[in-house]
């Protein structure tokens, strides 16, 4: 079956960008959202047709590029990338939705967004490397010129970090790309070619030392990665993004690029490097643990939603790498649904911190005295308490909540590691529970702080994209089956491949 | 008369030229002035010729002066797409202003000539007289911002590097000549293979030509000049100069390495070193040193025009990169490379010329907030110079992977290393230089520059062919490759 949705998926965006460069203003915000959704529903459709119980790629597309250097379009779904297909589905929209009204350079922000959205799935859908390296560089622009143009009082600086971080992780991965492709015999950069144990056993010659090919592809793979997702101690310009981009340009990153980051690296080191995967699952794990908890420490000192956000996902990642390295199918499949989970969840909880300090101006709810800023906001704006309730409870993992699910999975599956690992993720996410809860008791319940009084509730606009977020987390979170039914057969297949 | 047209495209730009210097002596004050459009139809009309070249096959005419084959056809060309965009650039250039862009057309259309004929000589004399024509030329059009103090300084350091790179090529090829008794390149291949000179000797012949070549294709260790004559020369002209005498260089270095220092190896499609000199590995060092110098002296410049000027060092570098593996695959990825930096450099120096107008600065710091006056152009040169240093999705980039694929298939694992760092360092220049462009866009207070429908459908008609080279990677990459195949016929 070839209906070329996985390329539909992937261009209607980048044609809705076009349009952004010709259409006068008020017209373009509608070709923009239009683009987007049509996008989405073609990869709702793509998911939604996608054969139970199949573990193989499905919808392939595939056709030579350059043809000389063995790159192909080549395109295809299985487990692994469909829940990040849904997620991006749902995250593009809203964010366009979110930056509606936007005064200054709205088309060009729009645009931005639409590139992203065909560079995200694209980088989600490839099943080239060079195709995937391709879509994921494209990825790495937008960023430079969301933040750098919108973001707050140091966003050149804040720009100017995050892309010389991303060349830099980008240089690693190439140099691992080129490295892979010649060590294979006849060249190739198809991740089906290069699967299967083909790099077992190569090695080359580095400064008259031999060195194993897929080890040094290997570190060289997870550094450059490193670079692109918030990585302790590499989180630096992270950080400094979330606190100076505008909060749809920090969900952006956060919910759509960070977990696409993860997705590489499990489909890439998985399928490819099997053998320095096995090796090196305490590092991944350690790596994962350490995130954990200086994430859960860092994000306990904040007075300022951004940065509690920033560390909420160095975090959330953590647990994320956690489920990776642990190889066994439960905390994998935990790993894959957790990133859907925290895409959601993180694009929940910066949404209604940018309602907030869009409100407000600003989002700080501790003052340097620690009293609260802001308070009872129940009271006037029910509906945003709400919403920001449901984010909240699954960030935290409550039962019946998306969050919980994912986490439960990764945890479980991570006692074949060590049981002390639980010990410690249990520990790092009650800690989460404290201080997110405390968040939300400082700004909605309790009495105002004074000097702020009245709060305006969510309009009709705010609602209509906030409910696909939470309503997303609500129904994952209620009846995981058929996600969960998706991604299994092909964790399967991958786990059968390391061991 | 097979002879006569196959030099047409040549001819074709002789008689326009002829045309342009007649229609300025006879001028008395007409108010309809057709000399843009004459110049432009001759180089179209010598482009048409070129594709037509095509149909005859490869050749060696005027008793193996001259070789027209696929890699002459290929870089003329170059040359000549090249000289339309540096006539269609001026027209609302005040740097060049239009009282004195007779001469400025003149001199474009005569360096043209002069690289078309560089491209296919296959005679020492003819490459040394062409070379030299072609220089000379540079310096003319490195000294036309005559009020310039900057620009006359940048011509007369030109001039002097330049007469002693010429200097250094007549002594070479007086050996070469003095030992083979032939000025036919093809023929001085023939009596090498018979009779060897002796490894001193060739080591100093290649070190006497590669010392000129390096001025020619502005690698180390003739590097220096570069930037100083593309920062003094006027901005248009810095465009012309960027792409093509450069270009020129590296066309006649590959013909004079590949036929006169190499010889076909039992593997079709690659050469190796002929004799006992392994000058790859020389070139391989500048190679490397040309990269990394080039890429962190970008990154202390000021000046915009200076920093665009070292990025193009380091391009210089990475072209070589292409060069020493002395294979096809990666000739022809430096083909390739040669025609993605023909539109990305034309189109950053375009930028930077539109800037430098409205600003009468290139200094970075005068540069903040521009982002914010004149949108498209901005974006354009962002574009631009992250596709000269090859960032991931532009079709720079898929050049970068097949020079430094082509330095790894070598075994020159050390070369793509310094090549991927001094890659992630021009982007680190590029990102300095869009971090002046955009930041403080807010604070800006001027008002937006006056729009123009010709600037961007300029702009356009440089970035859609740019992006197609990346889109039809494959047909441009099998079209040098097929270039390279006529080499020797």
């Amino acid at each position: 079956m070839n209906n070329h949705l996985i390329s539909m998926t992937v261009f209607f965006p980048l044609l809705g960008a076009i349009l952004q460069a010709v259409l006068p203003t008020p017209r373009s915000r509608w070709a923009a959202l239009a683009a987007s959704v049509c996008a989405s529903i073609c990869a709702i459709v793509l998911v939604a047709t996608m054969q139970a119980n199949n573990a193989e790629l499905q919808a392939i597309e595939s056709f030579p590029w350059v043809g000389s250097y063995a790159i192909s379009y080549e395109m295809g779904i299985d487990g692994l990338n469909a829940l990040l297909v849904i997620l991006i589905a749902i995250l593009f929209p809203v964010l366009i939705s979110s930056e509606w009204d936007q005064k200054t350079g709205a088309r060009g922000m729009h645009g931005l967004f639409l590139i992203l959205q065909t560079a995200l799935f694209g980088a989600v859908l490839a099943q080239d490397l060079f195709l995937q390296f391709f879509f994921w560089g494209l990825s790495a622009l937008p960023f430079y010129f969301l933040v750098g143009i919108w973001g707050g009082e140091g966003r050149e600086k804040a720009a100017f970090r995050s892309v010389v971080a991303a060349s830099l992780g980008d240089a690693l991965m190439f140099a691992a790309l080129i490295l892979i492709y010649y060590s294979v015999e006849p060249h190739s950069f198809a991740i089906k070619d290069l699967g299967g144990g083909k790099l077992a056993g190569k090695m080359f010659d580095f400064l008259g030392h031999p060195v194993s090919v897929s080890t040094a592809a290997f570190a060289l793979m997870s550094a450059g990665l490193s670079l692109r997702a918030p990585v302790w101690p590499v989180h630096g310009w992270f950080t400094e993004i979330a606190q100076e981009a505008p909060p749809s340009v920090v969900v952006a990153l956060a919910a759509g690029s960070v977990p696409v980051a993860t997705y590489i690296f499990v489909r890439v080191c998985y399928l490819l490097f099997p053998m320095a995967l096995g090796d090196a699952t305490q590092l991944i794990v350690g790596v994962g643990i350490i995130n954990l908890i200086m994430g859960g420490l860092c994000a306990a000192s904040q007075r300022g939603l951004r940065r509690l956000l920033a560390f909420l996902c160095l975090s959330e990642v953590g647990i994320v790498l956690m489920g990776i390295g642990s190889l066994s199918p439960t905390g994998l499949v935990g790993a894959v649904y957790q990133q859907l989970i925290l895409g959601l969840g993180l694009a929940g909880f910066g949404l209604f911190a940018g309602i907030i300090s869009e409100r407000t101006g600003h989002s700080i709810f501790l003052n340097t005295k620690g009293e609260r800023t802001f308070g009872g906001i129940a009271t006037t704006a029910p509906l945003i308490s709400v919403f920001a309730g449901i984010v909240v409870a699954s960030l935290i993992g409550f039962p019946g909540f998306a969050g919980f699910v994912g986490h439960a999975l990764v945890i479980i599956g991570s006692y074949s590691i060590h049981p002390v690992t639980v010990m410690i993720a249990g520990g790092a996410l009650l800690l989460a529970s404290y201080y997110l809860f405390a968040m939300y008791r400082g700004i909605f319940l309790g009495k105002p702080a004074e000097g702020f009084e009245s709060f305006q509730d969510l309009t009709f606009r705010e609602k209509a994209y906030l409910s696909p977020v939470v309503l997303g987390l609500l129904f994952f979170g209620l009846y995981p089956k058929p996600l969960i039914e998706l991604i299994r057969p092909t964790v399967l297949t991958l786990l059968s491949t390391v061991k | 008369m097979k002879e006569f047209f196959l030099i047409l495209p040549e001819i074709c730009l002789t008689l326009t030229l002829a045309f342009i210097v007649a229609g300025e002596i006879t001028y008395s004050g007409e108010r309809v002035r057709l000399i843009g459009a004459t110049a432009l139809l001759g180089l179209s009309g010598a482009f048409i010729q070129t594709v037509i070249s095509y149909e005859y096959g490869p050749a060696q005419v005027f008793g193996g002066v001259l070789s027209i084959d696929g890699f002459s056809l290929f870089f003329k060309l170059i040359f000549m797409i090249l000289g339309i965009i540096a006539i269609l650039s001026v027209s609302q250039s005040k740097e060049i202003a239009p009282g004195r862009r007779t001469e400025y057309f003149a001199l474009i259309l005569a360096s043209t000539l002069a690289m078309s004929l560089v491209a296919s000589a296959a005679d020492m004399v003819l490459a040394f007289l062409s070379l030299l024509f072609m220089n000379v030329i540079s310096y003319f059009l490195a000294a036309y911002g005559q009020r310039s103090v900057r620009s006359t300084e940048a011509a007369v350091k030109y001039l002097a590097f330049g007469a002693v790179a010429n200097a250094l090529l007549l002594y070479a090829f007086a050996i070469l000549f003095a030992s083979t008794h032939t000025l036919n390149i093809y023929e001085i291949h023939k009596a090498l293979i018979l009779a060897p000179l002796s490894p001193h000797v060739m080591l100093v012949v290649f070190i006497l030509c590669f010392l000129s070549l390096s001025f020619q294709m502005g690698t180390f260790p003739m590097y220096i000049l570069v930037p100083d004559v593309l920062e003094g020369a006027p901005t248009p002209v810095s465009a012309f100069l960027s792409v093509g005498p450069r270009a020129a260089g590296f066309a006649f270095a590959t013909r004079l390495l590949i036929i006169v220092f190499a010889q076909p190896s039992s593997v079709p499609g690659h050469w190796q070193v002929l004799g006992e000199v392994n000058w790859t590995e020389i070139v391989s060092v500048v190679s490397g040193l040309t990269m990394l110098i080039g890429s962190l002296l970008a990154f202390r410049q000021k000046g915009a025009k200076r920093l665009v000027s070292e990025l193009v060092v380091a391009e210089s570098g990475f072209l070589l990169m292409g060069l020493l593996v002395l294979d096809e695959v990666g000739i022809a990825a430096l083909l390739y490379n040669l025609v993605v930096q023909l539109f990305a450099l034309t189109g950053i120096f375009y930028v930077l010329a539109f800037l430098f107008d409205e600003l009468k600065s290139d200094h970075l710091s005068a540069m903040q907030g521009m982002f914010r006056r004149a949108v498209p152009e901005c974006i354009c040169l962002v574009i631009f110079l992250l596709c000269l240093v090859g960032s991931p999705p532009m079709p720079g980039f898929i050049g970068k992977f097949t020079l430094i694929g082509a330095a790894i298939r070598h075994q020159r694992l050390a070369l793509a290393m310094v090549a991927i760092v001094s890659m992630v360092l021009s982007t680190a220049s590029v990102a300095r230089m869009s971090y002046h462009l955009i930041g403080h866009f807010r604070e800006a207070s001027s008002s937006p520059v006056a729009e123009s429908t010709w600037r961007k459908m300029l702009l356009a008609s440089l970035i859609i062919p740019m992006a197609l080279v990346g889109v039809f990677a494959n047909f441009v990459l099998s079209w040098a490759g097929q270039s390279l195949g006529f080499i020797f016929w």
